[in-house]
C-alpha cells in the first residue's frame, strides 16, 4: 500500500504540473510594425527601376500610382517638366507644400532616379481617364484632353467647368471672345501671379490641342446645360447702377474708404464676375497696421504679420518681421477690413446686386 | 481506480485553480458592460460613452495645477493626413485612425503596437475612428465597407460592403456598437443617393437591418440625401439608438423635391434591434445649404424650466441649438447660436421656417452662417455642473448660387464662402443665452471640446494651440502651441493612476499629463489622510 501512495503522490505531481502547462498562455511575440501587403504601391513596377520604386513609396499614395493624381486634392504629376525645371522639382520635393509634406532625405542617386521617373515620358492611359467626353473630341481636342488633365484639370475641372481653386473656362469672358486663341496663350504661358495661376511652357501645337479641348467643352456645356455649376459674368447683372451709387454713398458707408476715382478706378476692368463680387463684399488681401508699445514706452508702428491670444507680430517700415508676447506689451490693430463685416448684417440681396452694377461701371 | 479517479480529480482541481491567476487569460476585451458604464481608465467608444456629452468625471487635473501640464509622450504617424479621429483606450492600449489607416499605440510607452494599412478609392476627407467590441476592432473606408480587425494585432476577420462606393458613397464615421449591433451609415452628396444607416453581427458582419432616410432614387418629387455621416449616441434605458441625418440631394437646388424632405437634416430615434423609427425631428426642413443635422446628439437628464426631462440637445450646422424631450422628439428649445439670416422664424414644433428670398439664385444670395456651418463634425461638450453646453462655433457669411442651368444632380450650383472665424461659446441649455464666448481665431477653428468635473474645457484654436479653460468663465488657465491646429475631439482617461489628455495636431497624437512627482505626491497625500 505504501507503494501505491508514493505513486499517487507521483501522479498527482505530475497531474499538477500538466495543467499547469496546459493552461500556459503561449505569449505570440509582439509583431513589429505590421504592413499589409496591399500598402505596397508598387503595382508590378521592377523594382530595379529604383525611380520607380521611390516614386511607389514616397508619392503614389497622393499622386496615384501612375502619376494621375486623385483630383480633386493631389494634382497629377505627368508633364509636370513643362511645368517645373529639375531643380524646382526637387525644391519642393525636400521642403513640400501646403498638405505635401517634405522629404528631406531624398538625395543624390535616390534623387536623381525619382525626378527621372518623374519627368519621364506619359503613359497612354491618361486621356481615357476622361471617359465618356474623349468621344466628343477631334483628333486635336484629344491630345489638348490629356494634356489639360494633367496640367489643367486640378485647378479648372476634369471638364474645364471650374475646379477647386480655377474658374468655370466654359463661361469666362476672355476664353469665349477669343477666337485667333492668342489671348488664352497668354495667360497660359504667363500664368495669372495674382490668382496663383502659374506658366506653363508649352508648345503652340500643345496649346492649340488644350484650345481645341476646351471649345469642346465650351460646346458640351451649351448642348448639355445640366452640368454647369460655376457664376458667369452674365448671372451678376441684377443690380440697378443709380441704386447702388447711392447706397456706396449712403447707407453702405464705402465713401468713408473708398472712392471711384480713387482706389476703386478702374476696378472694374482689374476684376470681373464673381471675383469683383467677393472683393467687393470682403478682400481676403486687405492689410492690418498695428502700434505697438513696449515696456519702455517706445512705440513701433508696422503691417500686422501674425496674432493670436499669445503672440504678435508685425513687419516694420524696413520690412523687418518683429514679435512679442502679448502678455508684455500694449497694442493697437486697425483693421478696415472690419467695416466690411460688419455690414454683413446689414446687407439686403439687392443692395449688394446694386453695389455690383454701380462697381462695374468702374472701368 | 482510485488512482485514476485521484489524478483526474487532481488534474481539474489544480486547472480550476490555476485559471484565476494564470496571466495568460488577459485578454483585450470590451463587454456591453463596459460599454454602458465605462470605468475611468477607458474610452471605449467615439463619443466616450453612449450619451455624447463628452465629459469626464476625472478631477486629477484641475484648474489651478493645470498650469503644470506637461507632455508624456507624442507618438508620430509620419504622414500628411490630418488626425481627425477620437482615439480609444481599451486595456492600456490607444486605436486611433486617419483615412486608411489605424493604429494601436501603447498608452504608457507611445509606442506603436502594430499598423493596419488598406488602400482605398473613395472621399479621403476625414475620419472618425473605430468601434471596438469584445476582442475586435470595426473600422469604415472611403470605399463604404467595414472591416473587422483583431485588436491584438490588426489581422483581418471579415471585410463586408456598407455602400457601393462607385456610385459615389463613401463612409468616414466611427462605428457605434450597441449590445450585438455594429450600427455604420454612409457619406456622399456629389450624387443623388439615397442614405442609410445599416447595422451588423459583430461576429459574422451580416446586415441585420437598414433604415433608409429617404426613398429610392428617382422617386418624384422627393430628395435623396440623408447622408449617416457621423456616429449616434444611445439611451439603454429607453432603447433608442439617436441619430442626425445629413442634408438632402440635389444640394442646392430645392425646386425639384418641393416639402419637407422628410427625415432629411433631423435627428431621429430608432429601435436599435430591428432599426424602426421611432420619432424623427426635423432640424432644417427643406435645406437648400448643405447643413447636415449630423453633430453630436446629446444626451442630458436634467431640469428644463423646472421640470425633470430626458433631453437631446445639438448644436446644429445650420446655427440653431436645439433641445429636444428625446422620448418623443418634440421641441423644447429652438434658437440660433450665432448670426444666421435664412430662417422666417420658427414653427409651432420648433423648427425654423426656410426664407425662400435666402435659397441659392442665380445672382447669389448672403447667407450666414456658410456651408461649413455654425458648427461641424468637431464634438460640443456638456458639463452638467455648470449647466453648459459648449461648442466650437463658426460665425460666418457666404453666398449660394444655383440656376436652372445648373441642373438637379448632386451639387446643383455653387456657393463661396466669404469670412468667419471661430468662437468658443458655452451655451445656457435651458435659455439658449452665450454665457461666455472665447474667441479662437480668423477662419475659424477645428477643435472639439471636452469638459471635465474639476471645471476645465480642453479645445483649440485656429493657430495650434491647446488650450485649458475655465469652464466657469471661459479665461484661458494653460495652452501650448502644438503646430498644427487640432482637427479631431480631446478624449481623457486615468492610467496607472494618472489623467492623460490625449489630443491630435496634425499627424501627431499628444499624450499630456501632470508631472510624475506631482502625481506621486498626490497619491501619498491622500493615502496619508
Amino acid at each position: 500500500m505504501k507503494r501505491l501512495k508514493g505513486l499517487r503522490v507521483v501522479s498527482i505531481s505530475a497531474a499538477v504540473a500538466l495543467s499547469l502547462l496546459a493552461a500556459a498562455y503561449v505569449q505570440e511575440p509582439i509583431r513589429a510594425a505590421r504592413q499589409d501587403d496591399a500598402a505596397s504601391h508598387a503595382d508590378g513596377s521592377s523594382a530595379k527601376d529604383s525611380g520607380a520604386a521611390s516614386y511607389a513609396a514616397h508619392c503614389a499614395i497622393c499622386h496615384g500610382d501612375q502619376r494621375e493624381g486623385i483630383l480633386p486634392a493631389f494634382p497629377p504629376l505627368i508633364g509636370i517638366n513643362h511645368r517645373m525645371t529639375d531643380d524646382k522639382i526637387a525644391d519642393l520635393i525636400h521642403v513640400g507644400k501646403g498638405r505635401m509634406p517634405g522629404f528631406p532625405n531624398l538625395q543624390d542617386g535616390e534623387l536623381a532616379a525619382l525626378l527621372h521617373f518623374i519627368t519621364s515620358a506619359e503613359p497612354e492611359s491618361l486621356a481615357a481617364g476622361s471617359g465618356a467626353k474623349s468621344k466628343e473630341t477631334s483628333g486635336l481636342a484629344e491630345t489638348g484632353d490629356t494634356l489639360f488633365q494633367q496640367n489643367c484639370a486640378f485647378c479648372h475641372g476634369r471638364d474645364a467647368m471650374g475646379g477647386e481653386t480655377g474658374p468655370d473656362l466654359t463661361q469666362s469672358k476672355l476664353v469665349t471672345e477669343d477666337r485667333t486663341g492668342e489671348k488664352i496663350t497668354q495667360v497660359i504661358r504667363e500664368g495669372r501671379p495674382d490668382n496663383k495661376m502659374p506658366g506653363f511652357n508649352l508648345s503652340n501645337h500643345e496649346i492649340n490641342g488644350i484650345i481645341a479641348f476646351i471649345r469642346a467643352r465650351e460646346a458640351a456645356a451649351t448642348a448639355h446645360p445640366g452640368g454647369r455649376r460655376g457664376v458667369a459674368v452674365a448671372d451678376l447683372q441684377t443690380g440697378n447702377v443709380q441704386a447702388g451709387k447711392q447706397y456706396f454713398d449712403g447707407a453702405g458707408g464705402c465713401v468713408k474708404c473708398h472712392s471711384p476715382s480713387g482706389d476703386l478706378a478702374g476696378v472694374a476692368t482689374r476684376f470681373e464676375g464673381l471675383q469683383l463680387e467677393e472683393r467687393m463684399l470682403y478682400p481676403r488681401n486687405a492689410k492690418s497696421t498695428v502700434t505697438v508699445k513696449l515696456a519702455s514706452g517706445e512705440t513701433i508702428s508696422g503691417i500686422l504679420a501674425y496674432r493670436d491670444e499669445f503672440t504678435i507680430a508685425l513687419r516694420d517700415s524696413n520690412g523687418i518681421y518683429r514679435s512679442w508676447p502679448i502678455s508684455r506689451v500694449r497694442f493697437t490693430v486697425n483693421s478696415p477690413v472690419d467695416a466690411h463685416v460688419l455690414l454683413f448684417n446689414k446687407y439686403t440681396d439687392e443692395d449688394i446686386h446694386n453695389l455690383m452694377a454701380y462697381l462695374q461701371t468702374l472701368r | 481506480m482510485k488512482l485514476l479517479k485521484d489524478s483526474l480529480l487532481s488534474i481539474v482541481a489544480a486547472t480550476c485553480l490555476c485559471i484565476p491567476c494564470a496571466p495568460s487569460l488577459y485578454t483585450q476585451d470590451l463587454e456591453n458592460a463596459q460599454l454602458l458604464n465605462p470605468s475611468p481608465d477607458s474610452w471605449p467608444l467615439y463619443h466616450g460613452d453612449y450619451s455624447g456629452r463628452r465629459h469626464i468625471h476625472l478631477t486629477q487635473i484641475t484648474p489651478q495645477n493645470v498650469g503644470n501640464l506637461t507632455l508624456a509622450w507624442a507618438f508620430q504617424t509620419n504622414q500628411n493626413a490630418q488626425i481627425k479621429s477620437s482615439p480609444l483606450l481599451v486595456d492600456g492600449i490607444l486605436y486611433f485612425t486617419v483615412p486608411e489607416n489605424i493604429w494601436a499605440v501603447d498608452a504608457r510607452s507611445g509606442h506603436m503596437i502594430w499598423h493596419y494599412n488598406r488602400p482605398s478609392k473613395g472621399e479621403h476627407i476625414g475620419h472618425r475612428g473605430v468601434a471596438m467590441y469584445k476582442g475586435w476592432l470595426f473600422f469604415t473606408t472611403p470605399d463604404a465597407h467595414l472591416i473587422s480587425l483583431d485588436a491584438k494585432d490588426g489581422r483581418v476577420r471579415w471585410d463586408k460592403i456598407i455602400a457601393d462606393a462607385s456610385r459615389g458613397y463613401w463612409s468616414t464615421m466611427a462605428p457605434l456598437v450597441v449590445k450585438n449591433h455594429v450600427i455604420a451609415g454612409v457619406g456622399g452628396d456629389l450624387d443623388n443617393l439615397p442614405g442609410y444607416l445599416r447595422a451588423f453581427d459583430p461576429d459574422s458582419g451580416a446586415t441585420q437591418w437598414q433604415w433608409d432616410v429617404t426613398p429610392p432614387a428617382g422617386t418624384p418629387n422627393t430628395a435623396t440625401g440623408g447622408m449617416t455621416w457621423m456616429t449616434g449616441t444611445y439611451d439603454p434605458e429607453l432603447s433608442l439608438l439617436y441619430w442626425g441625418t445629413g442634408n438632402p440631394t440635389p444640394v442646392l437646388n430645392g425646386t425639384v423635391r418641393p416639402g419637407d424632405n422628410a427625415h432629411t437634416c433631423s435627428i431621429v430615434a430608432l429601435n436599435p434591434d430591428d432599426g424602426k423609427l421611432a420619432w424623427s425631428f426635423s432640424v432644417s426642413p427643406h435645406d437648400t445649404h448643405d447643413w447636415d443635422a449630423v453633430e453630436t446628439p446629446v444626451l442630458v437628464d436634467g431640469e428644463f424650466h423646472g421640470q425633470q426631462h430626458k433631453m437631446l440637445m445639438q448644436t446644429s450646422r445650420n446655427g440653431y441649438f436645439f433641445v429636444l424631450d428625446r422620448t418623443n422628439g418634440k421641441s423644447l428649445l429652438t434658437v440660433p447660436y450665432g448670426p444666421v439670416n435664412w430662417a422666417l422664424g420658427i414653427d409651432p414644433q420648433g423648427r425654423p421656417i426656410p426664407n425662400p428670398a435666402k435659397e441659392p439664385a442665380p445672382d447669389g444670395r448672403l447667407v450666414a452662417p456658410d456651408e461649413g456651418g455654425l458648427t461641424n463634425y468637431r464634438a460640443p461638450s456638456f458639463d452638467p455642473n455648470a449647466g453648459l453646453f459648449i461648442v466650437d462655433a463658426h460665425p460666418s457669411y457666404s453666398i449660394y448660387f444655383a440656376k436652372p442651368a445648373d441642373g438637379a444632380y448632386g451639387w446643383a450650383g455653387a456657393d463661396y464662402g466669404l469670412w468667419g472665424k471661430g468662437v468658443i461659446e458655452a451655451i445656457d441649455y435651458q435659455t439658449g443665452k452665450v454665457r461666455w464666448s472665447h474667441e479662437v481665431g480668423a477662419g475659424g477653428s477645428g477643435a472639439g471640446v471636452m469638459t471635465t468635473d474639476s471645471g476645465l474645457t480642453i479645445t483649440g484654436d485656429a493657430y495650434g494651440n491647446l488650450l485649458a479653460l475655465a469652464t466657469n468663465d471661459g479665461k484661458t488657465l494653460w495652452h501650448v502651441g502644438t503646430g498644427s491646429p487640432m482637427q479631431s475631439s480631446p478624449i481623457s482617461y486615468e492610467l496607472d493612476g494618472r489623467q492623460y489628455i490625449i489630443t491630435s495636431s496634425g499627424g501627431v497624437l499628444f499624450a499630456w499629463a501632470l508631472p510624475e512627482g506631482m502625481v506621486a505626491a498626490k497619491r501619498l497625500a491622500t493615502e496619508r489622510r
